[in-house]
């Protein structure tokens, strides 16, 4: 739908329902702002975009236009400016945005704004993509009329938090960032406080501005009131060079510009200075969480391991590279195929593909796992993942969006961000774990299982189908296999929450967003076969806004399944351990008991790794790897959009990338050339695996103009995100897309319920933790909890444990000393462990424990 | 009578007052406006008029100067308000003394002196450090870093007056 507008005496056809400012904006028409933003509802606060505006005069019987002795249309104007943010466009609306009355309005309004403006740009970290200063520059006056020594002089150094910084001086009063946190976050953790003069921005939060997106306020700050404290005094925009990257530390992918210069104390080289967001529509819009923001400190940690180092007895030697191929090429020749791969979180396509053909290299049937192995299903994402152009963002009051055994929140901040719009918008959301999640109050309905039980929820969502004949007969009967068989499974099944299975079957879209909480690795394959089930008799599949997402435990984890690494492998590799490992990039010894057993038992483990990590003091040849901020590649993110990064710093000591070091130590054991260049090795990945035939660099490089256009010479538009000049990435099509592949359903058996009476430890996920990427960043520290485990009150209360008492978990043989939070947050009958908190593995399954109150 | 003619021009050019000095033992006051070496100021009391901007840095077309900033706090103060240069260089062998870094200071900071004695035997002493371009602490001065009170030294720019 599009109306017609006239600005500037010129006609245009614009998109119904749009605000005047985007309206002009699509047509490259300046209206400026600085309280106006595109991704919020507008707030009419500044007066900035003030135009003149009149509408086509229709006679009232006629419906015709009234037209003047010339033979042209008579316009009724407003009497005065009207502001053009508010504006929805009409047909017949008329706009003037370059009259003298306008263009005097704009001076005066910038003359008001910077009354008590302190004028300090020089000393800004925003001075040089300011806003302020660029309309200031276009539109202002030359000089101003008001004294400078009746500026008002207020705090310049206000705390929001450790992380943001407010100069009450600068502030414009736009509220952007109050807009920000209520309506896009839904935290209410910033507001206005007093009236006029004294109007200023608070946090109303304990702790102070507690919320996942602060970073995102000092982004849409039309001025410098808002800064980073990572950033602070940093550099100057302009001497910053910008590398597009991919944030590294969820299945999201979000899409990030590494904002890089030359450091003095870092002896010259180039180093990440801070990371923003970069704008991809598709992705994380314009976007990031904290996490991506500041968590950027690993690739310069003074602790970074930057030469290879040996085992010779009890003792660590380093070595130059060459020597560390040849005892890895003759060790891996002597095991005569007895290797054991792993593969970690935040590996690249390109270093898997290379451990991979290093892996073909040592045996006929290599033995490839991925670490962590808490959630499988890779098999299930290539029938039914979401379809092509699925944008989360897109989704309303026609959709609906089931969130199961993850807590988004904690484990990918953008897509919590995204499902909470869709919600805000009118999308069935529903919500089922086995305890509360954040998501839990812009949710339609809450199903809270018993952990064990998320299974039943789907079949119980899928018998509802059957029975309700919500079932899509023309798909099932021309291309699922094994419909007959479900159909009969599900005969009788109890729906317990049918109202929330009616809203959910009654929706047009359906995304699953599957998470592994409260699951063992078995389990999870049922559940990912179980939301399958739903998704495929349901007919949501293979189109835009349908079909499963897997929350992933790692960037790349997706990209691990798509190259022939796997979960269950892994499982075996722990059930029958080969006598050497190759460990790339994960710290299996920290995070899980049983792991660090038998690596501790192998002949010889090789492992690539950042930190001199509890894996790699367990190894025999330890390798620098490089960060994602040294090196190039690509991540596919949980939505399997193949996504490229970009080298960003100097390297740091001798490190390598994973794939160079996995393709030399495979030249050695074969006498073959290896591949030079990342370049090269994609290009062998796109020979190789059908799914990622079409993706050439230059391919994934690729961007197209997106709305809102932000960056450039747009800032006062959308913020200071960047424009995305690194490309939107590909996302590869699913066997639902393709009308010739078959879809296969079968029943999911139900795992076996936990014995009754027995405290079962349940391991969580939380976003801000000590894991090895994330530890380094030290300014992040306040926000990560010490350890703890999540008790409910019945199961405290006759154990003698209150709210912060000391306890000890005891999992098999392993006994963790933690602080006890009795908040009503754990069901009964579990104990929430959160994972990487400290040097303790908590399982990465649910297990049975016993708690104990630590007597002082 | 040309040739007497030019024996004349020669003796009255003999008999003429010098024009060169013999330097280096001698040397020729240099003019006002003379743009030679650059000297980063110092307050009456001894802060750095230096607030770290990098406007010079951007201004400079050469490219010579390179500045990085860092936070003051009242404990360790280097200069007027939040922010200071924690690293200042200019390499001497780039700078072509066209002296734009000293119209684009805002503080008035930087200012080419007329030192104009610049000689190097390694590359590496070209560049002028910090703590070589920066004036003597004035007499009643203190040395920076300071300690001072809360609140005495909030602003970056030093009062500013009306234009008129």
């Amino acid at each position: 739908m599009t109306v017609t507008i006239t600005i500037d005496d010129r006609p245009y056809e614009v998109p119904a329902g749009a605000t005047l400012v985007d309206a002009a904006k699509m047509h490259a028409i300046t209206i400026p702002v600085f309280c106006y933003h595109p991704k919020m509802n507008p707030a009419g606060m500044c007066r900035m975009c003030l135009v003149e505006l009149g509408s086509i005069a229709k006679n009232r019987d006629t419906g015709q236009p009234e037209l003047d002795d010339n033979g042209q249309p008579v316009i009724r104007w407003f009497p005065k400016l009207q502001t053009a943010c508010t504006q929805i466009v009409s047909d017949g609306l008329v706009v003037r945005t370059q009259t003298a009355r306008v263009a005097e309005a704009r001076r005066d309004i910038l003359e008001f704004i910077l009354t008590s403006h302190p004028l300090d740009c020089p000393i800004c970290d925003k001075g040089g993509e300011c806003p302020l200063q660029n309309l200031t520059m276009a539109y202002g006056p030359g000089e101003s009329r008001f004294s400078y020594g009746d500026k008002m002089h207020l705090d310049k150094h206000v705390p929001l938090g450790e992380l943001i910084f407010l100069d009450r001086e600068r502030c414009i009063q736009c509220a952007r960032c109050t807009r920000f946190c209520d309506e896009v976050v839904g935290d209410d953790v910033l507001a206005f406080h007093e009236r006029g003069r004294s109007l200023q921005i608070v946090t109303i939060s304990d702790p102070p501005f507690d919320t996942k997106f602060s970073g995102n306020t000092t982004d849409i700050c039309p001025v410098g009131a808002l800064t980073t404290a990572d950033f602070r005094f940093g550099a100057r925009p302009w001497e910053l060079d910008e590398v597009p990257s991919i944030c590294p530390h969820c299945p999201v992918g979000c899409n990030i510009s590494a904002s890089t210069r030359l450091d003095r104390e870092a002896g010259g080289k180039k180093i990440i200075k801070r990371v923003m967001p970069r704008q991809n529509e598709q992705v994380n819009e314009i976007w990031i969480c904290d996490k991506g923001r500041f968590g950027h400190h690993h690739s310069r940690a003074a602790d970074r391991l930057q030469r290879p180092v040996i085992r010779r007895g009890d003792e660590f030697i380093e070595v130059d590279w060459q020597e560390a191929y040849k005892q890895i090429a003759s060790r891996l020749k002597q095991a005569d195929g007895d290797v054991g791969f792993l593969a970690g979180p935040n590996l690249s396509n390109e270093d898997l593909w290379e451990l991979r053909k290093l892996a073909g290299l040592t045996g006929k049937s290599p033995r490839l796992g991925i670490w962590p192995a808490t959630m499988t299903g890779g098999d299930v994402i290539a029938q039914v993942g979401v379809g092509v152009g699925t944008r989360l963002q897109d989704m309303g009051p026609e959709s609906a969006i089931l969130v199961i055994a993850s807590d988004l929140d904690e484990e990918a901040p953008i897509w919590w961000l995204q499902v909470k719009q869709a919600a805000d918008r009118g999308a069935v959301v529903i919500v089922a774990n086995g305890r509360q999640t954040k998501l839990d109050r812009y949710a339609s309905a809450v199903i809270q299982y018993a952990y064990g039980q998320a299974v039943e929820v789907l079949n119980s969502f899928a018998a509802r189908a059957r029975s309700r004949r919500k079932v899509a007969r023309p798909l099932v009967e021309s291309r699922v296999d094994g419909y007959d068989d479900l159909h009969e499974a599900l005969k009788g099944t109890r729906v317990p929450h049918a109202d929330a299975a009616d809203a959910l079957l009654g929706a047009e879209n359906l995304v699953i967003l599957a998470g592994g909480e409260g699951l063992a690795l078995e389990d999870h394959a049922e559940l990912m076969q179980a939301a399958a089930n739903l998704l495929i008799i349901t007919g949501h599949v293979g189109r835009a806004n349908n079909g499963l997402v897997a929350v992933w435990p790692g960037a790349n984890t997706q990209g691990a399944l798509d190259l022939g690494f796997s979960p269950e492998v892994t499982a075996d590799l722990l059930a029958n351990p080969p006598a050497v490992w190759v460990i790339a990039g994960a710290d299996p010894v920290a995070e899980d008991a049983r792991a660090a057993e038998t690596i501790a038992g192998a002949e010889f483990v090789v492992t690539s790794t950042q930190f001199l990590t509890a894996t790699a003091l367990q190894a025999d040849v330890i390798l620098p790897r490089q960060s994602f901020a040294e090196r190039e590649g690509m991540f596919t993110n949980g939505m399997r959009r193949v996504q490229r990064f970009y080298a960003a710093q100097g390297p740091v000591g001798e490190a390598l990338p994973d794939w160079t070091i996995y393709a030399q130590v495979g030249a050695r054991l074969k006498g073959d050339k290896p591949r030079l260049s990342a370049g090269a090795v994609m290009r062998d990945i796109t020979q190789h695996v059908a799914r990622y035939a079409g993706m050439s660099y230059s391919r994934l490089a690729q961007v197209e103009p997106q709305f809102p256009n932000v960056g450039g010479s747009d800032l006062y538009y959308g913020g200071t995100a960047y424009a995305n000049h690194g490309g939107l990435g590909v996302q590869w099509a699913t066997d639902a897309e393709d009308e010739s592949a078959r879809l296969i359903v079968r029943p999911v058996e139900l795992p076996d319920r936990p014995a009754a009476g027995d405290l079962i430890a349940v391991p969580v996920r939380l976003l801000y933790d000590r894991g090895v990427l994330f530890g380094p960043s030290t300014l992040m520290h306040r926000r990560v909890p010490a350890p703890y485990a999540g008790l409910n009150s019945q199961d405290a209360a006759p154990l003698g444990i209150a709210d912060g008492d000391q306890i000890t978990v005891s999992i098999g043989e392993h006994r963790f000393e933690l602080t006890a939070r009795v908040n009503g947050r754990a069901p009964v009958g579990t104990v929430l462990l959160p994972r990487q908190l400290g040097e303790f593995p908590v399982p990465a399954a649910p297990t049975v424990c016993v708690v104990h109150k630590i007597e002082e | 009578m040309n040739l007497l003619r030019g024996f004349a021009t020669t003796i009255k050019h003999v008999l003429e007052e010098p024009v060169t000095v013999e330097y280096p033992e001698q040397e020729r006051p240099v003019r006002e406006r003379f743009k030679g070496r650059h000297a980063l100021k110092r307050y009456d009391n001894g802060l750095e008029k230096c607030i770290g901007c990098s406007l010079c840095a951007a201004a400079c077309p050469a490219d010579a100067i390179w500045v990085e900033a860092a936070e003051n706090t009242d404990d360790e103060r280097y200069s007027p308000g939040e922010r200071y240069a924690k690293t200042y260089e200019i390499n001497m062998l780039r700078c072509i003394f066209c002296g734009y870094c000293e119209d684009a200071c805002p503080t008035e900071a930087i200012v080419l002196e007329h030192e104009y004695r610049l000689s190097f035997s390694d590359r590496r002493d070209a560049i002028y450090t910090k703590d070589r371009l920066l004036d003597p602490v004035p007499p009643g001065g203190q040395d920076t870093p300071q300690i001072t009170e809360p609140g005495q030294f909030d602003r970056a720019i030093p009062d500013m007056e009306d234009p008129d």
